[in-house]
């Protein structure tokens, strides 16, 4: 569902208040816009810079950081199973 | 018993480490470095030109693949040993998944660079065409494989066919793509990446890039041929008891 910004003096002229039983206004899914808020402040300015490259970077990093684990992972298998392997021979003989 | 299949390890675990270890900094730092660091300004490449870093490593990588592919192929013609056969194999598996990468970059890269707006996804550049060619060609070494039951024989036989393979590669990836218009630098004669081709800002990149491709092909090569190199021992193992078995069996 898109939710539809409307200004409040729209609002007014397309549906009168009066017209607006409380009963039904619980269920609006209209809202009205925010007054422009403030310059973003903390992480939202950071990661806004530059036409937002950082946001691709932290999504690349972080492919990245997950496929480096993954590799990680999997030495440390292969080294538990080599080592397996090892005593399983050597108790045979 | 099977000495042969205790005391090898595959790899040097010391080396390995300090690969993985380095590998992982300088991958870092390469694609931070790759999204901050300062291009050249150009028409039509505009911020694409970050591509390089990521696109023809790839390459690169599945060159070095072919050649250590190729390498183990002939040492296994001389000697005869299955690791030989199991490394030429792993090498040529990642070759191809790091080729595959670099059709998809590629193609990507010039769809929305170059024949921005047309739709067209394979514009038979003739880099990408041979490239294809010499992806079809490792696959059917793969093919090749599949189809031999016997290990020595197929050991064999996909041992000659790979140094086969790895002649037509320079050729497929060098020296014909040079010879015709191309997207690809290098069809004017002069060598890709001479002094001019390339920015010195982005050499610092680039270049690291590169070998830390290079670096990350070694690991996932050595990781592989680590597991083969179990799965080969089990079997082993495995034969030899039911050889044992069988040797109860007739005593008794």
């Amino acid at each position: 569902m898109t939710i539809h910004p409307i200004r409040s003096d729209d609002a007014l002229t397309y549906r009168p208040a009066q017209e607006r039983p409380d009963t039904t206004s619980a269920y609006d899914s209209t809202w009205v816009e925010q007054p422009e808020d403030s310059s973003p402040t903390g992480l939202d300015r950071i990661m806004g810079q530059d036409g937002k490259i950082y946001v691709v970077l932290a999504v690349v990093l972080l492919i990245w950081i997950g496929l480096l684990t993954l590799l990680f992972r999997t030495d440390r298998k292969i080294d538990r199973l080599e080592r397996r392997l090892d005593r399983h021979i050597s108790d045979d003989e | 018993m099977s000495a042969s299949v205790q005391t090898t390890r595959p790899v040097n675990r010391r080396l390995y480490r300090a690969m993985r270890g380095l590998v992982a900094l300088v991958l870092t730092g390469v694609i931070v470095a790759g999204f901050l660091g300062e291009i050249p300004q150009l028409d039509i490449l505009e911020q694409s030109a970050r591509n390089l870093y990521f696109h023809v490593p790839m390459w690169f990588t599945l060159m070095a693949a072919t050649l250590v592919s190729a390498y183990h192929s002939a040492q296994y013609l001389r000697s005869g040993a299955r690791i030989r056969d199991v490394r030429a194999r792993e090498a040529a598996r990642i070759a191809l998944i790091f080729g595959g990468l670099g059709i998809v970059t590629g193609m990507v890269w010039a769809r929305f660079t170059w024949y921005e707006g047309t739709g067209v996804w394979w514009n038979f550049d003739p880099k990408q065409s041979m490239a294809a060619v010499l992806l079809l060609i490792y696959g059917g070494y793969f093919v090749l494989r599949d189809a031999i039951d016997t290990p020595s024989t197929r050991g064999r036989i996909a041992a000659v066919y790979n140094l086969f393979a790895v002649v037509t590669m320079p050729f497929l990836l060098y020296i014909l793509p040079r010879q015709m218009p191309s997207l690809h630098p290098g069809g004017e004669g002069s060598p890709a990446f001479s002094q001019t081709d390339l920015a010195p800002a982005m050499r610092w990149v680039f270049y690291p890039s590169v070998l830390a491709f290079l670096g990350l092909f070694w690991l996932l090569y050595t990781q592989r041929v680590r597991l083969a190199w179990i799965r080969e021992a089990l079997r082993v193992e495995q034969r030899e008891e039911v050889a044992a078995g069988l040797q109860d069996a007739s005593d008794s």
